[in-house]
């Protein structure tokens, strides 16, 4: 069990940054362990960008592009999605469990959508023990 | 390397931050981070005096860079930037962190959200280190525009605009133009004649020399950017190509399907019409039931798909108003018989409306209430014995008493709906949809017509249900709008865009298949990739794509996020 996990979500500013809002300004609650980076497109989430995460010590990170067909790019998020597997096997190979990185749609108008996907994969992550990859790092070098 | 002087500010908001996030200990902690020379919260950091304080304190203290905590960068990113620019600094020394929707507004323990709040801004802060002074950039703007719609937006928009002076290139599928209004008798509130305003109008933009309009046409997809969009219409069989500098999206609205409610028997009891077929009736003069006998008994159903979870969840916002009109119009012309208004509220806003429900209230009209979230009424055909052709059963409202109501013809209020073809419409040029499939404005209050896509603005009833005078505003508005951008001669594009460090690529092309712009292109004699910066839009595809990390996108570059991540994650646990 992890009391206090620290979750790192990239959202694209289109959709899902815009789903996010939406949850805000119509005051849904939901738990407060994720912290949110802006980019413009999913396609922009670069592999180290989660692996750093898992390197500075996050034990989730989460990826929000539009869905499929809406991204404002036309297709950032299929080359996120692309991506976004051969992550999962990369992170698996470093020892990360590949549920400790997820990929959603979340459109703009999904504000209700956000906030449960944020509950259910900080429930998740908090199931799980705290991430060791940090630690491990640090004694490599 | 330059030495980094940031200024953070920590916005109350009022109490909308301040209320979920200790702002004062978050700003007075900050103090203790490398780098930051100023730390401040302010009640309301987007107001005048709010504003000033970045300014002065940039100058007094010789701030290069700028982090603001307080709401949605989606909602005052501009405002800053624009402060930033007024003391003399580049714009893009600044950095938001959202702690309004994304933290004081959806959580409820004070200690998280404001270890949450202190967080992000760490973020901020490591970001706004890397950030780099970028150039805004303007292009000239073609001065023609592109209307998609031929209704009364459309139609209005064009004639603004070309009444300036300005070339207009109209878009109608359809092989008339004038939408719904051409449809319609009658105009609710002021009961004018619905064709005596239209015809002209269309007659207008026929004979207008700077109006050119494409009957049976659609459009596809639209390439470029503000100022120098193209597209390819398909018209007399003929490929056609357009070049414009604006977009302006006005394909209005889809009555709805009122057989969906099975309730009301529409498309099986025949003498169940919908408004529209209504105000075909009345266009044609004579209003007779199915079977040609003058109806006795006139009833109107309110809200038919309209405010209600199965159907549609908002208000059509038309229908009451459009129902009264239907109510005078019936008394004037059959004078003998019953009108029964069955409705659930009666939503009369707008100038001149609730005077024609009050004046509407005197004709001796029985007005009856449904409660649209319980059950919806039920029509069935009479027996031979009523005196009747339908009888409607429903409980009303304040006496929670079932009743049956006698009627020969029965006007359902059908609500609008988006287009079927809204989605594609939407990709073609770019936009977004709600979730109820209308077109998403830039900001619902403060930038009504403009939309996420530079150039691109929606209009009319495309946007959300509304009446004519509504949706000519918004038109004309847009009109102006894009009128301002033509009369600037040009409009500042994307400056976030990529570019590619020559020293590095190895010529491997990878960024080339990935642009959905084909904004990249190999030079066979460099050996390299070169973004071509007009044409790129930012998205960072390209960047996270490149194998020797090459390509540098720009506000968003690889630095600057992996510093955000090591700023998010790098503050103790306890607070
Ligand atoms: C029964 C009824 C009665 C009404 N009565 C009143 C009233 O009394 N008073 C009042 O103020 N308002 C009334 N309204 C509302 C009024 O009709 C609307 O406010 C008005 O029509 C909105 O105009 P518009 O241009 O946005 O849309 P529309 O009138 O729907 O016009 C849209 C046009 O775009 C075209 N189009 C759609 N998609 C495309 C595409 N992909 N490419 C090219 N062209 C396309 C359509 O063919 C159409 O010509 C009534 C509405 C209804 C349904
Ligand atoms: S305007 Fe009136 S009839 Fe139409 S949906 Fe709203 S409340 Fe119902
Ligand atoms: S992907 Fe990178 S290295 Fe390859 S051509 Fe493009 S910029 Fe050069
Ligand atoms: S940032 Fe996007 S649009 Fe610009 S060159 Fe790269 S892939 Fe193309
Ligand atoms: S813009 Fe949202 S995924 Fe591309």
């Amino acid at each position: 069990m992890n009391e206090n996990p620290k979750i790192i979500a990239f959202l694209c500013n289109w959709c899902s940054y815009t789903g996010a809002d939406l949850a805000g300004t119509s005051r849904m609650k939901y738990a407060s362990y994720v912290r949110v980076i802006r980019v413009m497109c999913s396609g922009r989430v670069d592999p180290t960008f989660v692996i750093k995460s898992f390197q500075e010590g996050a034990d989730g990170v989460l990826i929000c592009g539009c869905h499929p067909g809406d991204c404002h790019y036309h297709e950032g998020n299929y080359k996120c999605l692309r991506r976004f597997h051969l992550l999962q096997k990369y992170i698996k190979q470093m020892g990360i469990q590949p549920e400790r990185l997820r990929l959603e749609w979340i459109s703009a108008s999904e504000g209700r959508e956000f906030s449960e996907l944020v509950n259910e994969f900080s429930e998740s992550i908090k199931a799980l023990e705290p991430s060791q990859i940090k630690e491990s790092i640090e004694t490599f070098s | 390397m330059e030495e980094k002087r940031i200024g953070v500010y920590v916005c109350w908001c009022g109490t909308n931050i301040a209320a979920m996030v200790d702002v004062e200990k978050v700003a007075s902690g900050l103090k203790e981070l490398p780098d930051i020379v100023v730390s401040k919260d302010y009640k309301y950091m987007c107001s005048d005096p709010g504003q000033d304080m970045i300014i002065q304190d940039i100058k007094n203290h010789n701030l290069n860079r700028i982090v603001v905590a307080a709401c949605s960068p989606r909602m005052h990113e501009i405002t800053f930037r624009k402060a930033l620019e007024n003391a003399g600094l580049n714009p893009y020394m600044f950095e938001m962190a959202n702690i309004r929707e994304h933290d004081s507004w959806v959580h409820t323990n004070r200690a998280e959200a404001t270890r949450k709040a202190r967080d992000l801004i760490a973020g901020a802060v490591s970001k706004v280190k890397w950030h780099e002074s970028l150039e805004k950039r303007s292009v000239p703007v073609n001065p023609a525009t592109l209307i998609i719609g031929g209704g009364i937006a459309g139609i209005s928009a064009a004639l603004e605009l070309a009444n300036a002076g300005k070339q207009v290139y109209l878009i109608e599928r359809k092989a008339l133009l004038g939408g719904t209004v051409s449809a319609l008798d009658l105009t609710s509130p002021f009961l004018n004649s619905a064709r005596q305003m239209i015809d002209h109008k269309i007659k207008e933009v026929m004979d207008h020399r700077l109006i050119k309009v494409y009957l049976n046409s659609e459009v596809e997809q639209i390439f470029g950017y503000v100022g120098n969009f193209e597209t390819t219409i398909r018209y007399n069989k003929r490929e056609t190509r357009l070049n414009f500098g604006n977009v302006i999206v006005a394909t209005g609205l889809k009555p709805f399907d009122a057989s969906r409610v099975t309730n009301y028997g529409y498309g099986r009891l025949p003498n169940v019409i919908t408004a529209l077929e209504f105000e075909q009736v009345l266009k044609d003069g004579v209003i007779l039931t199915r079977d040609g006998r003058e109806p006795k008994n006139v009833a109107i159903i309110h809200c038919v798909g309209s405010r209600n979870e199965d159907y549609n969840p908002y208000c059509s916002r038309t229908c009451c108003m459009v129902a009264l009109k239907f109510v005078n119009q019936l008394k004037s012309a059959l004078p003998k018989a019953t009108i029964i208004d069955i409705y659930s509220d009666m939503r009369s806003f707008g100038k001149g409306c609730e005077e024609l429900y009050s004046d509407t209230s005197k004709k001796n009209v029985m007005f009856l209430t449904f409660d649209h979230k319980a059950d919806l009424p039920q029509i069935r055909q009479a027996s031979y014995d009523d005196p009747c052709n339908l009888i409607i059963e429903f409980k009303e409202k304040f006496s929670g008493e079932p009743i049956e109501v006698p009627a020969d013809m029965v006007i359902l209020m059908v609500g609008m709906e988006a287009h079927e073809n809204a989605k594609q419409v939407a990709h073609g040029v770019g936009i977004s949809m709600c979730g109820n499939r209308f077109f998403i404005e830039r900001h619902p209050k403060l930038d009504p017509v403009a939309t996420t896509t530079d150039g691109v603005y929606v209009v009319g009833t495309c946007q959300s249900p509304k009446d004519i005078p509504d949706s000519v505003s918004q038109a004309r508005a847009a009109a102006a709008r894009i009128l301002a951008t033509i009369l600037a001669g040009s409009v500042s594009i994307e400056v976030t865009t990529a570019e590619v460090n020559e020293k590095i690529c190895c010529g491997c092309q990878t960024c080339i298949k990935v642009c959905p712009y084909s904004a990249i292109s190999y030079s066979q004699e460099k050996k390299v990739s070169a973004v071509n910066e007009i044409i790129c839009k930012g998205c960072g595809t390209c960047g996270s794509t490149c194998p020797t990390g090459a390509i540098k996108s720009k506000h968003f570059t690889d630095i600057q996020i992996l510093s955000q991540i090591e700023g998010l994650m790098s503050l103790q646990e306890v607070y």
